[in-house]
């Protein structure tokens, strides 16, 4: 059974439809890619799956329950990570406060909320450590988020996702604006985090997708077009019209 | 300076603290501090001059009432965000304050709400300013350890989380309405206690105690002290009622004063007196 499941799923600003009645299917343990030109409706689909928009029409499974509707923060709590395209940290905190607040979010209990001191829980710390650590920042938990480069940044977007220990992990482009170097190590950390999460990942660099993923769909103007193993999506006869070949004019 | 005055400023100081969880920590700014502080003193008032309730029973019931007006106020207000959630705290305020404007009869009115008395406790005098001013200062420690406690623990890193990123904090499994409701219902808890010892210290609640000029004032002083740190609306306080209880004597227009040294702090220290402080010391270090 799918993990996470997309069905008939649409979503429309005014007079356009950024998601078309997309069926996703996201089989557990998996790295899942979604690609696609700009504006073909990659980001918009994440923000459904993550309940920051309701969708227009359409279901969504998640561990089998429907969860349409479903807002933010309670969809968070079930298990579903995600990274943002554009760098979306917590500017003022310290690396380790920003994976904190994150590993936080999903602790089981909430205890001692208003009056206990945050070092004192022992098991949050240890386990926001742990995605600092995973992402190769540990040596620099004391730094501010606004000071460290922008291939950090890119670092400690995606410990914040894996810092709630998700079931799902959903990485909105976590390569963009990297430089070769930093985008070697982002291919590399992913590639360390396969099989430990199920991922759905959206990305635009074609030797990233076609070396990390288990299964490609292929998305243009806000539809599927075309879903399969790397090698079946090379292939794939209209996605090479609608997307590599636009690539190569 | 008098016991008196030094009072005055650890009451300002308690009302400070709780706006500066919302304003410097969640980073909503609040025009409607006075409704709590107002109601809470109106009500613990009442209860004290016609029901005799002891000292502390009506610093729980100012509490409570601050809590719970701010409760009612806030869960309309951080439906909106932006300037739409400052206009919403300041036309509630208006609200609040004519209610008590209209309701003579119970308020006082204009006159205010006088003959509210400070009972003894244990064989202490509090009529006494030395008796009352050791017990504010003590309650004031009080709170300013237990704000402390709430910045330093969970829901203060989760405030400023949300303060440092909405969508964030939203998308890692954060209620921030119901966080900034939070936030909003204990800043109305610390608003309400220092109503009720306002109350005491004067022996009368003045209607301006409910009114917006009130909810300005706090906000000002905390600002003039920075907003970024604890110790923030306490300086501000210093300064303000210092200010205000002796510059007024000798120049009415002392308010002029205020507006430069706010100028002075939006233009060059927007981290207030602290800001100020922290800079003037490491130039000195540098220096030396």
């Amino acid at each position: 059974m799918a993990l996470l499941e997309a069905r008939e799923l649409s979503k429309s600003f005014g007079a356009l439809t950024a998601v078309n009645a997309v069926n996703l299917r996201i089989e557990p343990g998996t790295l899942h890619s979604i690609i696609g030109p700009n504006g073909a409706g990659k980001t918009t689909l994440f923000n459904l799956l993550t309940g920051r928009f309701a969708p227009s029409a359409g279901r969504i499974l998640f561990d089998g329950r429907d969860i349409t509707g479903t807002r933010a923060h309670r969809i968070a709590h079930l298990g579903l990570a995600r990274s943002f395209q554009r760098t979306n940290v917590f500017p003022a905190f310290t690396l380790l406060d920003n994976v904190w607040v994150a590993a936080f979010a999903c602790s089981r209990s909430w205890r001692g909320l208003l009056w206990r001191r945050t070092e004192s829980y022992a098991g949050v710390s240890a386990q926001a450590r742990q995605a600092l650590n995973d992402v190769g920042l540990i040596a620099k938990q004391s730094e501010l988020a606004r000071e460290i480069s922008h291939g950090e940044q890119r670092q400690l977007e995606l410990a914040i996702a894996l810092a709630a220990a998700p079931r799902v992990l959903l990485l909105d482009e976590p390569a963009a604006g990297l430089s070769p170097e930093e985008t070697r190590r982002m291919v590399a950390l992913v590639r360390a985090l396969k099989g430990r999460y199920t991922i759905v990942l959206i990305e635009h660099k074609m030797d990233i997708i076609m070396s990390v993923s288990d299964r490609i769909s292929v998305m243009h103007f806000g539809s599927l077009i075309a879903e399969g193993t790397p090698a079946e999506i090379q292939r794939n006869p209209e996605v090479r019209r609608a997307y590599l070949g636009g690539m190569a004019a | 300076m008098r016991h008196a005055i030094v009072t005055e400023i650890w009451i300002f100081a308690i009302f400070g603290l709780g706006l500066n969880l919302l304003l410097g920590y969640t980073g909503l700014l609040s025009f409607g501090q006075a409704t709590f502080f107002g109601s809470a003193a109106y009500v613990a008032g009442y209860l004290l001059k016609y029901y005799g309730i002891g000292i502390f029973t009506a610093l729980g019931v100012g509490i409570g009432v601050g809590a719970l007006s701010a409760l009612v106020v806030g869960y309309l207000c951080v439906q909106r965000a932006g300037l739409y959630f400052i206009m919403l705290t300041f036309a509630l305020n208006q609200l609040f304050y004519f209610i008590a404007y209209q309701w003579t009869s119970v308020t006082g009115g204009e006159d205010g709400m006088p003959g509210i008395p400070r009972p003894a406790l244990l064989g202490i005098d509090f009529r006494q300013p030395l008796a009352y001013y050791v017990l504010v200062s003590a309650l004031f420690l009080l709170s300013l350890w237990a704000m402390q406690r709430i910045v330093e623990s969970p829901l203060g890193k989760i405030l400023q989380a949300i303060r440092e990123n909405e969508v964030r904090a939203e998308a890692l499994g954060y209620n921030v309405p119901r966080f900034k409701l939070l936030a909003f219902v204990i800043g109305g808890a610390f608003s309400g206690f220092a109503g009720v010892l306002y109350a005491m210290l004067f022996g009368i609640v003045p209607l301006e105690a409910i009114g917006v000029v009130f909810s300005g004032n706090v906000v000002f002083a905390t600002l003039i002290g920075g907003s970024g740190s604890l110790y923030g609306p306490i300086i501000g306080s210093v300064v303000f009622i210092w200010l205000s209880e002796s510059v007024s004597v000798l120049w009415a227009r002392w308010p002029l004063l205020l507006g430069v040294a706010f100028v002075i702090v939006v233009l060059f220290f927007r981290g207030g007196v602290v800001e100020a402080w922290s800079r003037i010391w490491r130039f000195s270090k540098r220096a030396s």
